[in-house]
């Protein structure tokens, strides 16, 4: 099966006073119908940019998009807005994603009114009911404002918006790192039951590595614009390669009484995305660098079937043949 | 329950009427411009002599029963003076702050939504204008386009857009990164549209402030323009030039300066509790 989305070596750079920022660098990916890729990495490691470029609010430095196929990469105007029908985003802060003057009826009305989906305010009001109580709002909500509610009907009313125009792909930067714990489970699940109904295909950006596990298929783990480990969901948390990935995994804590893990912390500095260096960008804060690491860049390839890691020691390190 | 959900568009204007009348100051403003408003419409119903009758045997006589707010050198009623001048001074601030505002909003809007070149040209621009003393510039506008009351109004409202056209850009510069614009965008929503129904609505609250306080300005550069002989033409009866004129006078009869004056002040005073109430009023964030 080809993918929906798929992206070949994407390049996002900023220009800053001091040089080119590389906030995405050289990232590729597909992702099939139906399914879910979860992006990982620290803060600033790029992973809301990917998102952003990937469906056109921003513009690529250089890359190609396909969408069902067709490089959409090179679109403007019109044609962009065509796409956006398709292509929706639900945002990290229901506090600040959320017009503070407009009526939760009308910021889900707002894009089937722009792309003139209904014919008069009774259809439209209609349709704003069923996508509320598709995401879970009681109707009587629909006169209220976003500062009245708490912040899961805060991002209920967010994936309602995304949800309006039917799209085939959801870009979900960090939905639910602004909410509590209790609620995160919420918006997870009705995200998973929507994207089951619905045939949805997420791009789902986090930091949550238990967040990632419960909702991705395959798993994209980001180092500073680059990738540096994609593999199926499932192989991910049972063996990771990427001395990166493995402080990521071993950050999370465990719910265990008295249980005690091995902990791995990460020495040295981050260095700089402006203008980076050549050779690996983790070097400077992994314990089995070498000289060829801060001298060449590490290939992206398979260190195992379908599981892929840019490391120059991938082997030695994990004692692969 | 209903399939449809309601849209909301009369029941805002009754939500925000209720918020706007909860607030005793706002409606005592609004009473008097309302009361304002009928001496416009109808000065001649509510004053009991015209604008403009003489009679040099009455001259400065003290306020009365005959004569409320007493009479001006000529012995023409000062009542009947200010109820007439309402018409002009009302007109002339709300115009010239509508001019102003007009212009202001859009060059704002332009300069903070696009930004770098557009910016800067537009805002050099102001500079350019901010450097030029505001009576200068009305003085020159009106000179080149000719003495009458739209010139006045028009001269007027263009030396107050600098004013407008910064809060207006450092307001949008502070929404605009925003993350529910870039979810319009994302949802396909045009620049335009960005700017009139999410940027505008939510950088209301300076916006009015601005507008309250620079009605107050206008009658007062107006009154300025008429005294150098540019603006409202005597006999015509107009709130400024009757401050001005009566300044003569001031040391022996009060009266002839203080009741244009408190008129000034009232008008200025309503006007700023109706604009915060208004604002209050629009922001639903302030419900209870």
């Amino acid at each position: 099966m080809s993918a929906l989305i798929e992206v070949r070596d994407l390049k996002k750079y900023f220009k800053t006073p001091k040089g080119n920022l590389h906030a995405v660098d050289g990232v590729s990916f597909g992702i099939e119908r139906g399914k879910t890729l979860g992006v990982v990495g620290e803060s600033g490691c790029g992973k809301s940019t990917l998102g952003r470029v990937t469906i056109h609010l921003l513009e690529a430095t250089s890359g190609r998009i396909f969408f069902e196929g067709k490089d959409i990469s090179q679109i403007g105007g019109a044609e962009v807005k065509r796409y956006r029908q398709d292509m929706q985003m639900i945002f990290q802060d229901p506090y600040s994603s959320l017009d503070p003057r407009m009526s939760v009826s009308n910021i889900i009305a707002e894009p089937l009114r722009i792309y003139r989906k209904c014919r008069d305010e009774a259809e439209l009001g209609a349709q704003v009911g069923r996508l509320m109580d598709r995401v879970g709002l009681a109707r009587r909500l629909a006169d209220a404002y976003p500062h009245e509610l708490d912040g899961g009907r805060r991002q209920r009313i967010g994936v309602a918006r995304a949800l309006s125009l039917n799209p085939k792909f959801i870009v979900c930067d960090e939905p639910v790192s602004a909410l509590d714990v209790s609620i995160q489970a919420q918006i997870l699940n009705l995200m998973q039951d929507l994207q089951a109904e619905l045939d949805l295909t997420f791009l789902f950006i986090t930091h949550n590595m238990a967040v990632v596990k419960h909702i991705s298929d395959e798993i994209l783990v980001m180092y500073m614009g680059k990738m540096v480990e994609s593999a199926p969901s499932g192989s991910v948390f049972a063996e990771r390669f990427h001395p990166y990935t493995k402080a990521l995994l071993a950050a999370v804590p465990v719910p265990v009484l008295g249980g005690k893990k091995e902990r791995r912390l990460l020495k040295g500095e981050i260095s700089s995305p402006v203008n980076p260096k050549p050779g690996c960008r983790f070097a400077k804060r992994c314990e089995f660098a070498t000289e060829l690491c801060s001298a060449e860049e590490p290939p992206f390839a398979e260190a195992k079937p379908g599981h892929r890691v840019a490391c120059h020691h991938v082997k030695s390190i994990n004692a692969l043949a | 329950m209903s399939d449809t959900v309601s849209m909301k568009k009369r029941g805002q204007f009754k939500e925000t009427w209720r918020r706007f009348t909860k607030n005793k100051g706002a409606v005592i403003g609004l009473g008097f411009i309302a009361l304002l408003a009928v001496c416009a419409l109808i000065p001649s119903v509510i004053a009991p002599y015209g604008f403009d009758d003489q009679l040099l045997s009455r001259r400065f006589q003290s306020p009365s029963g005959a004569h409320l707010f007493g009479t001006d050198e000529y012995g023409r009623d000062i009542f009947s003076r200010v109820v007439y001048g309402c018409r002009i001074s009302l007109t002339l601030g709300l115009v010239s702050v509508t001019i102003s505002c007009a212009l202001g909003i859009v060059l704002g809007c332009v300069a903070g939504y696009y930004g770098k070149v557009a910016d800067n040209v537009i805002m050099r621009v102001i500079d350019v204008m901010l450097s030029i003393p505001n009576i200068l510039l009305a003085v020159s506008i009106v000179a080149a386009l000719g003495t009458s009351f739209f010139n006045l109004m028009l001269a007027i409202g263009i030396g107050a857009v600098p004013g407008y056209a910064r809060v207006v850009r450092a307001a949008i510069l502070s929404v605009k990164e925003q993350e529910y614009i870039e979810a319009a965008r994302s949802n396909g929503a045009s620049d335009l549209r960005i700017i009139v129904s999410h940027i505008v609505p939510n950088c209301m609250a300076p916006i009015i402030v601005q507008a309250t306080m620079s009605i107050a300005s206008a009658v007062l550069s107006a009154a300025g323009m008429s005294f150098i002989g540019l603006g409202i033409m005597p006999p015509t009866p107009e709130w400024g030039s009757m401050l001005s004129s009566g300044r003569a006078y001031i040391r022996d009869y009060w009266y002839v300066v203080t009741f244009p004056g408190l008129a000034i002040m009232l008008t200025v005073f309503s006007i700023n509790l109706l604009g915060d109430g208004l604002r209050d009023a629009l922001d639903p964030r302030l419900k209870s």
